[in-house]
């Protein structure tokens, strides 16, 4: 089936959302949160690690025991994004090189200033943000980016290369790119999508089982219905094929468990319609996409050592929510998909 | 009548027959450079509601007082919008927008300056309702038609009834979705024509496309995302055109329109929203000066470091890169009395 998407050539087949889903009822598994941005499973242990954005800070916790997290990281910077609605933003995406190493994608500073960092987060106390083991980047202003690099949404490792889906220079869309084995590694624009789909805001990012880097490209926030599923060569870095997929705003990708493609949607156009859907590929080389779970703003999921799909969730603040009330909305909610 | 429906004027779009859904018939062909084009499936595109449509489109019959068809105020000899700072409809009354060009329109993925409308056919019936452009219900505008007995048996022969709010919609769309627009120098240049361009245009194409950030939302085919920015223009007034905002209620929509295509960029002054910039050079001004400051400026304005001849170089792209050849000029066709 893979193979297909593969060797077709570049695709767009609109096609309609199935919103007929089956029933899956989303399980809260960690509240509290305060825009919580990225997530991410650690190998071994299966213990989550989320960015608690707005807090700066990534937590961990563990899926057996939910409802309870500890803080690994603190401190990092906050901005705010967005015109109204407008959202703090710190940590963004996550991802695990190995047990020990978790790299964090930066949204808290200026496009231009923002920072890759790499953390060894074998020890049980919090580190604060500016004690990492490896710093890469910035990407700043020039010939590569006009603006510099910026928001790192989300991170995607494949062997000791990091792929990075980031905003900054909306001329280019650039995944970046960086080498966990180089001495000291550097941030490259490495695709540029806007170029190659003539859409915005590459920001899911996952890797497939063939290798090929998939990419959400978010579209425009105020168009309904623009996001796109689309494949990279690591390679040569051409576009082996996008697809409609009928979703707003994709926010995230992962494979799950039997490498079947999960993405969640934030719906900025409208809230009521974002949640996680599963993006099925058919022989003829389209994508059908079906609704899973009604979430509201979901902004990046990971699939738990129990095969459970983990995604973090903007919420919103509970009309009849006690004034005094100082808990953030945000969750990380567990979802099972029976296909 | 039937000289009326035979040559569709219109180059290069081949349609296929009536009957066939829009999915299972090949999209309709479009001029070099511009994406596939999506055609509604319960609209597909006939010459005959083609032809039906362009009749229509030119047809003053439809506004209260005989004096405004739509071609009035998006006119093919005028780049398909009026010249005009704003719009003049019946009994000479000024609407509040500039009256933006049809070329391509078909593309949108949302119709007018703040995309409250969906379709080209949900937003043919709006004109000709309006109070100040045509001022004519549409109940009118049926019975109006249905009494003309050209248009009667066109409406019966492409729909297999009499004209109803929905059929005038339909043909007046379907006609609008063969305006296009591509082909232009820019197009050949990129496909290999190294003389398309004059160098200046070349160099004004370079300055577009990098150092001066065009792209980030007059970007693709069409030269537009499709989305809705704040270019700070009309932010200085005492109660400015909130635009999108009206629609989705959402602050960071405040003063923000629907990027125009820029093809044919050189035939549509004067431009934005409120016509308030007369030049392509005024244009210019605007985005290397950081556009006007307000707090839901889009984060992609921001002040240009372009000299003199980058700017000029940069128009020259606009005007001579973006003209195509095969410019859609429509001429009127005889209306059915
Ligand atoms: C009195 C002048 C006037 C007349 C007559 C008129 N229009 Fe318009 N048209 C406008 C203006 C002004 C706008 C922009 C309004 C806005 O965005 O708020 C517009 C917008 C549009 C748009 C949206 C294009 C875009 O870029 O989003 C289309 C399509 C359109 N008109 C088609 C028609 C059709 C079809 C008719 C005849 C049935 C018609 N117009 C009659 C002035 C006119
Ligand atoms: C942030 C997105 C954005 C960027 C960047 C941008 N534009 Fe625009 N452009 C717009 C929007 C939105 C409008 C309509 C604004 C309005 O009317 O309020 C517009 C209008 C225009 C118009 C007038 C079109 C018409 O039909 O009235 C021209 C010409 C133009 N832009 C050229 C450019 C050039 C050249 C650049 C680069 C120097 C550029 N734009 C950069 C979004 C952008």
């Amino acid at each position: 089936m893979r193979t297909i998407i593969l060797f077709a050539a570049t695709l767009l087949i609109a096609i309609a959302v199935n919103t007929a889903a089956h029933a899956a009822d989303p399980v809260v598994v960690l509240k509290g949160l305060d825009n919580p941005c990225g997530i991410a499973v650690q190998p071994e242990t299966g213990l989550i690690f989320v960015s608690d954005s707005a807090a700066g800070k990534v937590v961990k916790f563990d899926p057996k025991k939910p409802l309870t997290s500890t803080d690994v990281i603190t401190d990092f910077p906050i901005s705010s994004y967005g015109k109204g609605p407008e959202y703090a933003i710190g940590p963004l995406g996550l991802a695990f090189l190995d047990k020990n190493t978790l790299v964090v994608g930066g949204g808290g500073l200026d496009d231009g200033a923002e920072l890759l960092r790499v953390y060894d987060v074998s020890g049980d106390k919090p580190i604060k943000a500016d004690k990492m083991k490896t710093k890469i980047g910035p990407l700043t202003a020039g010939d590569v980016s006009i603006k510099g690099e910026g928001n790192f949404y989300a991170v995607a490792i494949a062997g000791n290369t990091v792929y990075v889906a980031s905003n900054g220079d909306d001329t280019k869309g650039w995944v970046l790119r960086a080498d966990l084995g180089a001495d000291s590694p550097k941030l490259e624009g490495f695709i540029a999508t806007k170029e190659a789909t003539g859409l915005d805001a590459p920001v899911g990012i996952a890797i497939a089982s063939n290798g090929l880097i998939v990419v959400g490209q978010m579209g425009e926030i105020s168009v309904p219905g623009d996001s796109l599923l689309t494949y990279y060569s690591p390679k040569d870095k051409t576009l082996r094929a996008k697809f409609k997929t009928g979703l707003h705003d994709i926010a995230g990708l992962a494979y799950g468990k039997t490498n079947l493609l999960y993405a969640v949607d934030f719906a900025w156009i409208d809230a009521k319609q974002g949640g996680l859907f599963r993006l099925d590929s058919d022989l003829k080389g389209g994508v059908s996409t079906k609704k899973i779970a009604g979430l509201d703003k979901p902004t990046a999921l990971a699939i738990g050592a129990d095969g459970a799909i983990y995604v973090t969730v903007f919420g919103s603040v509970k009309k009849d929510a006690k004034k005094d009330s100082k808990e953030k909305p945000g969750t990380v909610v567990k979802i099972i998909d029976t296909p | 009548m039937p000289r009326l429906i035979a040559p569709v004027v219109v180059s290069a779009i081949l349609f296929s027959a009536a009957g066939l859904s829009a999915q299972d018939s090949s999209p309709p062909k479009v001029p070099l450079g511009l994406p596939p084009l999506s055609v509604p499936k319960d609209n597909p595109q006939t010459p005959a509601k083609i032809a039906l449509g362009k009749q229509l489109y030119f047809d003053k019959r439809l506004s209260r007082d005989n004096t405004v068809a739509c071609a009035s105020c998006h006119d093919p000899a005028k780049g398909w919008s009026n010249g005009e700072r704003f719009a003049t409809g019946v009994r000479g009354q000024v609407g509040g927008r500039s009256a933006p060009t049809i070329i391509n329109a078909a593309y949108w993925p949302l119709q007018f300056w703040d995309g409250r409308a969906k379709h080209l056919e949900g937003q043919a019936l709006g004109p000709i309702a309006n109070s100040i452009e045509m001022d004519l219900t549409i109940k009118e505008a049926v019975e109006r038609l249905n009494k003309i007995e050209g248009y009667k048996k066109q409406f019966q022969a492409v729909f297999g009834s009499d004209a109803t709010g929905e059929t005038l919609a339909k043909a007046i769309a379907s006609f609008e979705r063969t305006v296009l627009s591509g082909d232009a120098p820019y197009d050949r240049f990129k496909a290999g024509d190294k003389s398309a361009l004059s160098e200046a245009a070349q160099r004004g194409m370079t300055v577009f496309f990098k150092k001066a950030n065009c792209t980030a939302c007059h970007g693709g085919g069409n030269f537009s995302d499709g989305a809705f920015h704040n270019a700070g223009i009309g932010m200085d007034a005492k109660e400015p055109d909130v635009g999108r905002f009206a629609v989705t209620k959402l602050l960071g929509d405040r003063g923000s329109f629907r990027t125009p295509t820029l093809r044919e960029i050189g035939r549509t002054a004067p431009y934005m929203h409120d016509g308030s910039l007369k030049t392509l050079e005024d244009v210019v001004e605007h985005y290397v000066k950081g556009g006007i400051k307000n707090p839901q400026l889009d984060e992609e304005i921001f002040s240009l470091r372009l000299d003199a001849k980058q700017q000029a170089d940069l128009v020259t792209f606009l005007k001579e890169g973006l003209s195509s050849k095969s410019y859609p000029m429509i001429k009127a066709p005889e209306l059915p009395k």
